[in-house]
């Protein structure tokens, strides 16, 4: 009893404080209201993340940029419900997220494949676990590696890809099974810088087709400005938003023109302010 | 095939070349040691240790005569064939019991802290050691049998629970996220990850587990086997048919061993692990 009572408490607080932000909140296809993660380990207390507020948009794609180890996976961790909130709560279409499920799809930095299935295989798995009968995820899946632009390399073994075909792999898993959002953790953080902006063309050309709600983590600020409709800087650890920037330029950018260039300067001073060197 | 020599430059990029290399220090390597062993035996100078001429005359009567020790005549195929089932039964009853115990105690933290201290106790303890006492309780067979299950069994399930332990939290993470329950991700992810750590287990406890049928029929009243052979000639004084029964033992060893690693390797590149 005492327990619901907190919960509510903390999110009648927090939504308080959304409004104040002036977000209108209601709209919002993802709705992050308060979370807290606290880390606790013996005596040692680490807060990660402290009252983190956000409404996202449906198709939108949000990008959260800040200092290393400020807490920018953890976000993506609790949207996604593979850690549980210390407090606060993560909305999708007005229903909570507890537990993690097929409906918020996740990349990963190191692409997490199992290596040993085939690249057919690994886009499966989704619709597999999920029971779809064999001949529809077979067409399914082929679509997305079609999307991704692997279909000549379907019946391949994962370890016979290089990174980026790899995370191509990574990508049409997780669209897959049609994710509310798409929870992308550095995805290209280990990539070669020629790979990396190859696959974030590609990204975009998929967005084109699929219309995918995303959350996208980065180190790069090249990366978030190419990319995004909307920009988080995000200060040091415990991470809070620092400022919320709308870039509204049409995709694909050019990332030598002066708008593009002046904006990349403009948030890596800002996070030079937060001590980081990365861009 | 004509090779000419003249001319002929080894090159280390050349598949051929490389397998011939190594085919030659192999024949050369045995071949030293034969020469050793004869020339230990002219030294020695006594029927204890019989030259390698002798033995294989020895390997070649077993062979096409069999064994007449026991008073009844057997093949050499018989013996082998006695000593490779009880080693198979042994093999069978250490992966039906090792694996799923692997599996769980890699699984649940609390079955592994529980048993952690029985199995650290048990471990050290050589296979063979097991021998008198199986053998007296369950008698020669089912005791030999359970000599060489010692044998694989904890090979089998450390590997098998180190796999487990081994697998990384984003591949946990990614099955989760993708709708897999959890059993799902067991089945669908934990176990297929660990088969290389199994097939490994399963190359050491083979190595381990032919050791110990050898040893066990010695203990062994009334089983047959190479084992069993060995011991009798040694016993009644028959050496070159005792060193016969070695080199035979070594080989076959040496075919499971080889047997067990070419699978190993086969589902460690289809699981695309090291490959």
């Amino acid at each position: 009893m005492t327990e619901d009572q907190t919960a509510i408490d903390v999110s009648e607080k927090a939504f308080a404080e959304t409004v104040d932000s002036g977000s209108p909140g209601d709209g919002a296809h993802i709705a992050i209201r308060g979370l807290r993660k606290v880390f606790k380990r013996d005596k040692k207390e680490t807060v990660a993340l402290d009252d983190f507020s956000l409404d996202i948009r449906r198709g939108e794609l949000v990008t959260l940029v800040g200092p290393s180890g400020c807490g920018k996976t953890t976000i993506l961790k609790l949207i996604a419900g593979l850690i549980e909130p210390t407090s606060g709560e993560v909305l999708i279409g007005g229903r909570p997220c507890l537990r993690p499920g097929p409906d918020r799809g996740m990349v990963f930095q190191d692409f997490a494949l199992f290596h040993w299935r085939s690249v057919r295989k690994n886009v499966e798995f989704g619709l597999e676990v999920a029971g779809v009968p064999r001949g529809d995820r077979r067409a399914e899946a082929e679509r997305y590696i079609k999307l991704v632009g692997l279909e000549k390399f379907i019946d391949s073994r994962v370890y016979e890809l290089s990174g980026g075909m790899k995370q191509r792999v990574g990508i049409a898993r997780s669209l897959v099974t049609h994710p509310d959002v798409l929870l992308m953790d550095e995805p290209f953080g280990s990539l070669d810088a020629q790979t990396r902006n190859i696959m974030q063309v590609q990204l975009l050309k998929v967005l084109d087709e699929t219309d995918q709600t995303i959350v996208f983590v980065t180190h790069s600020v090249d990366e978030a400005v190419f990319l995004s409709d909307r920009i988080i800087v995000l200060t040091k650890r415990p991470a809070r938003i620092k400022e919320v920037i709308e870039v509204p330029w049409p995709k694909p950018r050019d990332r030598a023109a002066p708008e593009f260039t002046a904006l990349r300067k403009r948030i890596l001073s800002e996070l030079e302010a937060e001590n980081v060197m990365e861009g | 095939m004509v090779m000419r020599i003249q001319g002929l430059k080894y090159d280390e990029n050349n598949w051929i070349h490389r397998q011939v290399r190594l085919a030659a220090i192999t024949v050369v390597a045995i071949a030293a040691f034969v020469a050793a062993w004869h020339v230990a035996s002219v030294l020695a100078d006594t029927p204890t240790v019989p030259s390698p001429g002798r033995t294989l005359d020895a390997l070649i009567n077993f062979y096409s005569y069999g064994d007449w020790s026991s008073g009844t005549q057997r093949t050499m195929f018989e013996l082998i064939g006695s000593s490779m089932i009880t080693f198979a039964k042994g093999f069978a009853l250490a992966l039906v019991v090792a694996v799923p115990l692997g599996l769980a105690l890699g699984y649940f933290k609390i079955a592994r802290e529980f048993t952690n201290p029985i199995i650290e106790v048990l471990r050290p303890i050589a296979p063979i050691a097991w021998a008198p006492i199986f053998i007296i309780i369950l008698g020669s067979a089912t005791g030999a049998m359970l000599v060489v299950f010692i044998g694989i069994f904890f090979p089998l399930l450390t590997n098998v629970i180190f796999g487990v332990r081994k697998i990384e939290a984003n591949l946990l993470d990614a099955s989760k996220t993708l709708g897999a329950s959890q059993f799902q991700v067991f089945y669908k992810v934990i176990m297929p990850y660990t088969a290389p750590y199994l097939m490994n287990g399963v190359k050491v406890g083979l190595g381990v587990g032919w050791m110990c049928i050898v040893a066990a029929e010695m203990c062994a009243g009334t089983l047959v086997g190479v084992g069993k052979y060995l011991y009798d000639m040694a016993y009644s004084g028959n050496w070159p048919k005792a060193y016969a029964a070695l080199v035979l033992i070594g080989v076959l060893g040496l075919l499971t061993i080889g047997v067990s690693d070419y699978v190993h390797r086969w589902v460690s590149r289809r699981m695309g692990m090291d490959a």
